[in-house]
């Protein structure tokens, strides 16, 4: 009936699956099923943080909002972090808690608020009803971009202020204070400059939800310069909740103003202290008020408080103590004399940015960093970072072909590294090397000898690595005698040639070209940008406070690329717009700028891919954000840029700027673009387009590489370090023809078995973050139409002629699902013993070869063959590794002998416990064979003892279990020892064998005997192929 | 036979209307009815699940029993010993130390919180709001590629290293069938604590009129279901704590 019941309930399923297979398309999240990204970080050097929020009454619960990395939460007082934010925008302005619900209601208003030149954008204002599990945008903020500030009345929490900066590169009149009183349904708009000066900080009295203090910055951003001040700079106070504003400047030097930093004292609603960027020099810095902002005293205007106003606006006032003030800068300062002095905060990575005190204690503090969150724990002289928050911001990254690879990259203000995809224990802090300092951004791998190019802001600094000998030089290319000034980008395009492997390129407004590693230079262009001088003097960028970095250089190159198929096709795209081809190697060169179709004028050439697919193919990415447009641009030529095509199509989210494009090398409709909001792929060239979502946030994905060994693609974020999704080839079979198939398999190259064992010590790393490594199974992938719910699903790996080698759990996803196999078999059936044995924990390796997967589906069984090689690097010959196999089944078939006789054993004695208990008679007989047999027993098997230190001398199994266990894990040739000590064990137990048939004819026979006589049962023993089953 | 024509005629409202809004209970419902219906998983007193966990070449046999009141045992086979790995009587739960074998008591948090799971059975969802639980439905989301409800559980509180916490889970019911495919709760605990920890359930099949997932992913380790017992025998021992029999004699005198 059972049976019955079944066929039917498949049948109707399978009626179902008719109805929706129409739905099926080549875009959305199930294309990927349950292929996801993995992170390896690096945490060590973590990254920017935006905003810190402390719990107002637990104080194990500490928020962070990060410039590029989301929202975390620590729920153990800032020991670890966990990510709580990753199906939005990871870029935030601030975390603001319910004053009346704290553990429930956390508020985020996105777009990170220190407008540094490679900030990344917001996307709005958000709100969690359950300390962060959950998320709703809350409608209105929509274009906001930045938000600074959110204020919640503690008496009526209905009550938000929130203070929004707006956009930073375009006038925006959605800047401004907005008001709502209804907990977020309608906003009203109660405090409005101009289109050009946002709300740069929103506070509200301690006391008095009424008074309201709002800091209005006028402030703009363009590719080339940043201009900080104006007329409309002002500080204004609000005694009727934001009814009306006046501005408070009694003291205050006339004239423009820049940011303006205010905070009012949690212990003392009089006591302000303001930080102003002003015309006048030494009225820059520490302002304070003791009457509630009627007038104002200049404090301070060390370099602490004055530095970088932009960078730094933050101050922090002990919440028990109104005299103690930190302020955020290059080093971060604070005063313990109501700001008359400052001192640096001790030691940690610099740039602070928010700073908070501990709800109990004052001698703890918390520090966000341009490196991550300090904890301080003596009021701020010592400090130690926090070790698990992997928001690394990525400019660039590169993968070499190592086994297993390693990932290069530079970092906003954290240098240059290269690290493993893979590593014992995973990918740890201590796997990762530096190679570079000051702001890092590309670094390329020689592709044949062991040395690395790195570079710093504005290509100050080239370094050439030589990891072997560890010697650096610099390599830049410098002016020569009647040269114009060289102009490098901030992020100074480099290239390594995959034809010529000593050539390098570099690219100010011309293209260098070196064939001996940067030692001597070429310059193979003319200046190839629109070297428009109106976007060349840096030196007075910056505004009220000039700010020349380097970070404006413009009119400059910013990306080449070398054709993979002919080294004299180069492609070169600049920051003003300009897309340049030569086919010479230099000695002409094409500008296909005005081919570009529905790129605005002047928008900035992000990437060009350079195809394997054709000589005259390339892809470029264009990004207007520095020009306040945000939209996704993304073309494809295959004319060398005669003509080009828009392959951006409507599923990409309207504000995903591109900054990258990554090729299949093999399928030339399988494309990867990294934008703003994300990863996106596409399989039709880009027809349709999913966004990659599991494990994957929508970071800002600044560059992708995929490794073609691995065939992994590699993103570089800007603000969750690097991570990888692994084996994308499945992505290349699929198609309409695939997705129709109720199950289908992907091929897969052969793999191979790794042979690497070694250590990982992980002492010290309780509280570090560790990328999870690339799985070195065998990867088994197939696709699922619909998801598996309802009856039997299995999978077996069997050998050709069909006999079971191992079990696996398949996953049921639509979509695609992976299944690991990690080439053993099963373990062996181990003998019963007080304690446990190795051997029961090792399960030996298959042989090279050919196996089966059986998928079994309800009746339906799928088959599909893979293939499994040994490994290159193996350090015994075949026929070594051969003799290795079989003492490891010599050893697996007599660990299960043992245990059967173990068992059998056990049964007869079980018996005879029996006849001793009830039958008086029989009780000499039962106990001679009883004893007997038991003193067989503690020599084949430990019966005393513990598993820890109160552990009985080995016995048999556990000298056997520990041989089979070491041969059988070994990657080496059987050895003399392991040889002779097998000996002695096969000769133990074959003694022990004898001894066994010896009681049995002995004891056992007079024990059967007795049981004959008194017609009673035999002990029912299972056969040995039944007990192993 | 019922069984079978609400869960076909439930499906097949479902497939003619798959985007038609569901309240939380309507799912509830749903799931329960086309399951073996409300009444009979009432009248459940218990059931005895006997599989596998699964990891790569190695299983691990293991023996479920759940019981109404709260009761449960979980007795796992490592090399052929039988071992209580996780036991509660309705007052005590206690584990097995893997390095002496003997049975040690789980600390007070943890005892507080098995007593709280007492009234779960057959299921948290089952008739929720007397047992003082809140459900609240979030929305449509995307699971193992598929469609679900998304329902939001939420229990009574709990201590969590001296600090009171909320208890709450999420359940996804795939919207073409009703029944759970995968959970989520937050970790409280150890060094994922904070972050949400999910499973997911598959391979559903009859047993004497109700439906059970037979597989079952937990955290990353598999568990495989051979065979379901429902209102198994059972009795007072295998659920107690076993006092061990020669304790040393305490000297009374201090």
């Amino acid at each position: 009936m059972k049976r019955v019941f079944f066929l039917v309930l498949f049948a109707f399923f399978a009626t179902t699956n008719s109805i929706v297979a129409q739905e099926t398309a080549l875009k959305g999240k199930e294309l990927f099923g349950d292929m996801r990204a993995r992170h390896i970080g690096p945490a060590l050097m973590s990254g920017r943080i935006n905003d810190i929020e402390m719990h107002p009454t637990n104080s194990r619960i500490i928020y962070t909002g990060t410039a590029g990395g989301g929202v975390w939460k620590s729920s153990d007082g800032g020991a670890t972090f966990a990510p709580i934010f990753d199906d939005h925008v990871q870029s935030i302005g601030v975390v603001t808690l319910d004053p009346k619900n704290p553990d429930e209601i956390v508020w985020v208003g996105t777009g990170e608020t220190w407008t540094r030149n490679s900030v990344s954008i917001g996307d709005g204002l958000f709100r969690s009803t359950d300390g962060g599990t959950n998320w709703t945008e809350i409608p209105g903020f929509e274009n906001s971009e930045r938000i600074a500030s959110i204020v919640i009345n503690p008496n009526n929490t209905d009550e938000v202020y929130v203070g929004v900066l707006g956009a930073l590169w375009s006038a925006s009149e959605d800047r401004g204070v907005y008001k709502t009183t209804d907990g977020g349904k309608s906003w009203e708009k109660i405090l409005y400059v101009g289109p050009s000066t946002g709300a740069a900080d929103v506070i509200m009295d301690p006391k008095n939800p009424n008074v309201l203090y709002a800091s209005m910055w006028q402030f703009r951003r363009t590719g080339w310069g940043f201009n900080s001040g104006g007329e409309n700079s002002a500080l204004y106070k609000s005694t009727d909740g934001g009814k009306t504003w006046n501005k408070i400047h009694n003291g205050f030097p006339k004239g423009k103003l820049g940011r303006i930093a205010v905070a009012v004292a949690p212990s003392d609603g009089n006591i302000l202290y303001a930080v102003l960027e002003t015309e006048q020099k030494d009225k820059n810095g520490l302002w304070k008020s003791t009457d509630a902002g009627q007038s104002w005293e200049h404090m301070n205007n060390d370099f602490g408080l004055t530095v970088r106003p932009f960078y730094f606006s933050r101050i922090t006032i002990d919440p028990r103590n109104p005299d103690i003030v930190v302020k955020g800068g290059l080093s971060g300062s604070i005063s313990r004399d109501g700001g008359k002095t400052f001192k640096n905060l001790g030691n940690m990575h610099s740039d602070i940015h928010d700073i908070t005190f501990h709800i109990n204690d004052s001698d703890i503090i918390y520090s966000g960093t341009d490196g991550g969150i300090y904890r301080s724990w003596n009021g701020g002289s010592t400090f130690e970072i926090v070790e698990n928050l992997p928001l690394s911001q990525f400019y660039h990254i590169s993968t070499d072909d190592a086994e297993p690879y390693n990932v290069y990259g530079g970092l906003q203000d954290n240098g240059s590294w290269f690290g493993p995809s893979s590593s014992p224990g995973g990918v740890n802090a201590r796997d990762w090397n530096s190679v570079g300092v000051g702001d890092g951004f590309r670094v390329l791998k020689h592709p044949t000898k062991n040395i690395i190019y790195s570079e710093m802001q504005g290509a100050e600094n080239v370094w050439r690595y030589d990891a072997d000998r560890h010697r650096t030089k610099t390599i830049q290319p410098l002016p020569r005698k009647g040269d114009p000034e060289l102009r490098f980008n901030w992020n100074a395009p480099m290239a390594v040639s995959r034809h010529v492997p000593d050539r390098f390129y570099m690219g100010s407004q011309f293209v260098h070209r070196s064939d001996d590693m940067g030692d001597t230079w070429t310059i193979i262009s003319p200046d190839l940008t629109t070297n428009d001088p109106t976007k060349q003097d840096q030196s007075k960028s910056g505004g009220l406070s000039v700010d020349n970095s380097g970070a404006e250089n413009h009119t400059t190159i910013f990306t080449i690329a070398e054709s993979p198929l002919d080294q004299n096709i180069l492609w070169v795209g600049t920051d003003d717009g300009n897309v340049q081809v030569t086919t010479d190697g230099g000695k002409n060169w094409t500008n296909v700028t005005e081919n570009l179709v529905g790129i605005p004028d002047n928008t900035w050439v992000y990437h060009i891919e350079a195809s394997e697919h054709g000589k005259g193919t390339a892809y470029a990415v264009f990004d207007g954000h520095t020009t306040g447009d945000m939209k996704p641009y993304a073309l494809k030529t295959t004319d060398f840029g005669k003509t080009w095509k828009n392959i951006i199509s409507d599923d990409i989210q309207d504000n995903a700027f591109v900054r990258n494009i990554q090729e299949d090398y093999k399928n030339e409709d399988l494309l990867f673009l990294g934008t703003e909001m994300g990863l996106y792929v596409t399989i039709d060239g880009g027809g349709n387009w999913s966004h990659f979502t599991n494990n994957m946030p929508p970071v800002a994905v600044h560059y992708i590489d995929l490794q073609q060994w691995e065939d992994d693609i590699v993103m570089g974020t800007h603000g969750r370090g690097v991570i990888i999704i692994d084996d994308i080839s499945p992505l290349r079979q699929l198609n309409d023809e695939v997705l129709q198939k109720d199950v289908h398999f992907f091929d897969t190259e052969a793999f191979t078995m790794p042979e690497e064992s070694g250590f990982s010590g992980s002492f010290g790393t309780e509280t570090q973050f560790v990328g999870a490594n690339k799985p070195t199974s065998a990867r088994i992938v197939y696709y699922l139409k619909k998801r598996h719910t309802f009856g039997k699903m299995t999978m077996e790996i069997q050998d050709m002629e069909g006999n079971e080698i191992s079990t696996l759990t398949p996953g049921k996803s639509k979509g695609i699902n992976v299944v690991n196999w990690n080439f053993t078999s099963t373990i062996p059936k181990t003998a019963k013993g007080k304690t446990f044995s190795n051997s029961g924990f090792t399960a030996p390796r298959v042989p090279a070869g050919t196996y089966k997967v059986v998928l079994t589906k309800g009746k339906d069984t799928y088959e599909h063959e893979i293939e499994v090689t040994y490994d290159d690097k193996a350090i015994t010959t075949l026929a070594e590794r051969k003799e290795q196999e079989k003492l490891t089944k010599t050893l697996f078939d007599m660990v299960e002998e043992l245990a059967y006789m173990v068992y059998e054993l056990g049964e007869y004695q079980n018996a005879a416990e029996t006849v001793k208990a009830e039958h008086p008679k029989g009780e000499k007989v039962a106990t001679q064979f009883y004893d007997a047999l038991e003193n067989l027993r503690t020599d084949l098997v430990v019966t005393t003892g513990d598993n820890y230190v109160a552990s009985a001398e080995p016995e048999l199994r556990e000298r056997m279990g520990e041989l089979y266990s070491n041969v059988a894990t070994s990657y080496d040739q059987v050895s003399g020892a392991q040889r002779q000590n097998f000996e002695l064990i096969s000769e133990e137990f074959e003694a022990a064998k004898q001894r066994y048939q010896q009681i049995l004819d002995k004891e056992g026979k007079k024990f059967m005997k007795f049981l004959e006589k008194n017609d009673l049962p035999k002990p029912s023993i299972q056969t040995k192929e039944e007990f192993l089953k | 036979m019922k069984t079978l024509r609400t869960l076909f005629i439930a499906i097949l409202l479902v497939a003619m209307a798959p985007s038609q809004a569901q309240t939380a209970d309507e799912i509830i419902d749903n799931y329960f009815e086309n399951t073996g219906g409300k009444d009979a998983w009432g009248d459940l007193d218990g059931i005895k699940i006997i599989g596998s966990a699964n990891a790569q070449g190695m299983e691990i046999p293991f023996t479920m029993i759940q019981m109404k009141d709260g009761r449960q045992v979980v007795e796992i086979d490592l090399q052929g010993q039988k071992m209580t790995q996780m036991a509660f009587d309705g007052e005590t739960m206690w584990t097995t130390n893997f390095m002496t074998m003997e049975a040690e008591k789980a600390d007070a948090e943890t005892n507080e919180m098995m007593k709280k799971a007492s009234k779960d059975f057959p299921s948290p969802l089952y008739n929720y709001k007397d047992k003082g639980f809140e459900v609240e439905m979030m929305g449509t989301e995307t699971i193992e590629g598929t469609e679900t409800y998304k329902l939001k559980l939420t229990q009574d509180p709990v201590t969590i290293d001296g600090k009171e916490e909320a208890n709450v889970s999420y359940y996804y019911f795939e919207t073409e069938n009703f029944v759970p495919i995968a959970t989520e709760t937050e970790v409280k605990a150890g060094p994922n604590k904070g972050q949400m920890s999910k499973n997911t359930m598959s391979d559903y099949q009859e047993v004497d009129g109700l439906y059970f997932p037979f597989d079952m992913g937990m955290a990353g380790q598999n568990l495989t279901v051979k065979d379901i017992v429902l209102n198994p025998e059972v009795n007072a021992e295998m659920f107690a704590f076993p006092e061990k029999a020669e304790a040393p004699a305490t000297d009374e005198k201090n």
